[in-house]
């Protein structure tokens, strides 16, 4: 059951990587396998809110020994959100006509290493599943293949190359003061060691998402990534492959490391603050869509960081939302960079309303789950900044708005309705999920109850 | 015997940090094949430790050596030698559509006549993305 979607992911990858991806055809087949599987995605998860998580030991071995596969709420709900992104990538490009043949199998191996990343149980092998993942969004950053997709994909790789190293690094420490790499077992091992071995340890996990995520002292890749790259790749990016950075936190941090991140709470408040107004005022003050947009992902993972720091039920709990909110805005939002016409306007409109939190947006229960945190932490201060950075975002949101889709003095040839209608279609859903929230609410409570170890 | 292998990691990983901050991507390449060389004998180094061979039948008597961080070792180098070549083949991309590998080049702002013609091939309604968008 757990391997179901990881098959489908990887077998159909490989297939699609011998056709042409160009062909109709063939994008309408990787869109299929892609339905497949966040379909299967959607099963798994349904079963793991029913009846707990899953397990798979590689190869029959004995548990501790051979590689797990485990499937809990925390991963699956990353991996639900991550597959719909992917799907929803896909059709717009498939939709808008691919021109580049390894585009469909590249999205489906990025399904592979995303869906691996999320359901093992396994140290190392996450490793693995998020250098597959990276590998694939490398090479889907130079899709296109004009100078600037090129450049922003060499930018891209060096500096994730250095953060998967020192990810590495970091692992190959765990194992030294544990020696064990199963999750389960570093959580129940890592609270008993001594405390400055492992703070170098936490560092460098510290580190190494925050590069994936864009925070911002890390941040300075991320916005001519963001902003050279094709729109529904860099939709991917932000709505997909950035899960990774907010999921690796939470496990890594919020459930292996929980001592070190409680400890270090104070400084990660402090670099999730800085990063909110950094994002915001540099989204602001910049001209061009796509690097506003960068700006504000950045500005919004400040908040992820923000919940995090604050820890404990609610924390995390608002970490969880939010993520999983935030890439489904940021997704629609680039999305609609790409297109012109009067209904792209609307969709816009919808996402930037719920990155600044109006209500019956999705982006409302987010903004309502953080200035939970600023009250439990009774820190007014943090209010403030809550605050300010949402006002921040109201105010980029609608330049933006104002520049892109409302005084365009000359008229562009609208693109096609389908597209249109796709990223409409992905408007209404951030509405009718912020009309009927109960089941992503209910996800992101299961999780948290995972992540703090109620059971 | 710990402090030399340290110090080789320490040595490895300035080397690497020095040459990717170099403006010939080369170097930059060559800079984080070392950052990668440092990390896999970084892996060696954290788990050391003298002992026979982990192959059947077992030393009753004997340490035996630690086997996972060999495999640890060989996929990270697996791994980083994949995507060292698959940066070459980036920087070799940007060198054929820059006509150089100093990283300080800027971007053309326009597509040339080919490229147009590339996309218009595909029936993909040519668009700037980012779409520029004019101040106020």
């Amino acid at each position: 059951m757990i391997l179901t979607p990881l098959l489908i992911a990887w077998v159909m990858a490989v297939i699609l990587a011998l056709l042409d991806g160009r062909r109709i055809w063939v994008g309408w087949l990787a869109i299929g396998a892609m339905a497949g599987v966040f379909l299967t995605t959607l099963r798994l998860t349904i079963r793991v809110i029913e009846h707990g998580s899953l397990e798979i030991v590689a190869g029959g071995w004995p548990l501790g020994l051979g590689i797990t596969l485990r499937a809990d709420a925390l991963g699956t709900v990353f991996a639900l959100v991550s597959s719909g992104v992917l799907l929803v990538a896909l059709i717009y490009e498939v939709l808008a006509g691919v021109h580049e043949r390894a585009m469909p199998a590249l999205t489906l191996f990025l399904a592979t290493g995303l869906t691996g990343l999320f359901f093992t149980g396994d140290a190392f092998n996450f490793y693995v599943f998020f250098e597959i993942t990276m590998t694939a969004s490398f090479v889907l950053t130079t899709y296109g293949q004009r100078e600037r997709e090129m450049r922003a994909a060499l930018i891209f790789m060096v500096v994730n190359l250095l953060g998967s190293s020192l990810f590495l690094s970091a692992i190959a420490s765990l194992y030294h003061l544990t020696g064990t790499l199963d999750m389960r077992a570093l959580t129940a091992i890592a609270g008993s060691l001594e405390q400055n071995s492992v703070t170098f340890t936490s560092i460098l996990i510290f580190v190494a998402f925050c590069i994936k995520l864009g925070l911002f002292p890390f941040h300075f890749w991320l916005p001519p990534v963001y902003r050279d790259s094709w729109p529904a790749v860099a939709a991917i990016l932000s709505g997909a492959v950035a899960n990774v950075g907010s999921y690796g936190l939470l496990r890594f941090g919020g459930m292996i490391l929980e001592r070190e991140l409680q400890l270090n709470g104070g400084a990660l408040i402090a670099l999730g603050a800085a990063s909110i107004l950094y994002g915001a005022v540099q989204a602001v003050s910049v001209r061009t869509v796509g690097e506003a947009l960068a700006y504000s992902a950045i500005g919004q993972a400040g908040y992820i960081l923000l919940a995090l720091g604050i820890g404990g039920p609610v924390g995390i709990g608002a970490a969880i939302l939010f993520a999983l909110i935030n890439s489904i805005n940021k997704t629609l939002l680039f999305l609609t960079t790409g297109l012109n016409g009067w209904l792209v306007g609307a969709a816009f409109a919808i996402g930037a309303f719920s990155v600044a939190g109006v209500p019956p947006s999705l982006g409302f229960f987010g903004k309502v789950a953080l200035f939970q945190i600023g009250i439990t932490a009774q820190n007014t201060l943090l209010l403030v900044i809550i605050f300010l950075g949402s006002a921040l975002s109201f105010i980029y949101m609608f330049q933006i708005y104002q520049r892109a889709h409302w005084a365009v003095d000359h008229p562009e040839q609208p693109s096609r309705r389908p597209s249109r209608l796709l990223v409409l279609g992905v408007g209404i859903l951030i509405i009718a999920l912020g009309l009927w929230p109960e089941p992503l609410l209910l996800l992101s409570q299961r999780a948290t109850d995972l992540v703090i170890g109620t059971p | 015997m710990n402090v030399l292998l340290a110090l080789a990691v320490a040595v490895l990983f300035g080397s690497g940090t020095f040459l990717m901050l170099k403006h010939d991507l080369i170097r930059v390449a060559a800079g984080v094949l070392m950052i990668s060389n440092a990390t896999t004998l970084f892996i060696m180094t954290v788990s050391l430790h003298r002992g026979r061979a982990p192959i059947y039948p077992l030393p009753e008597d004997q340490p035996i050596s630690d086997p996972v961080v060999q495999s640890l070792a060989l996929t990270a180098i697996v791994i980083g030698f994949g995507l060292t070549a698959l940066l070459l083949v980036i920087i070799f991309r940007v060198y054929g559509l820059y006509g150089t590998l100093s990283g300080t080049a800027h971007p053309k702002q326009e597509e040339s006549p080919e490229e147009i013609a590339a996309l218009a091939r595909h029936q993909r309604p040519l668009q700037r993305s980012p779409r520029r968008v004019d101040a106020p």
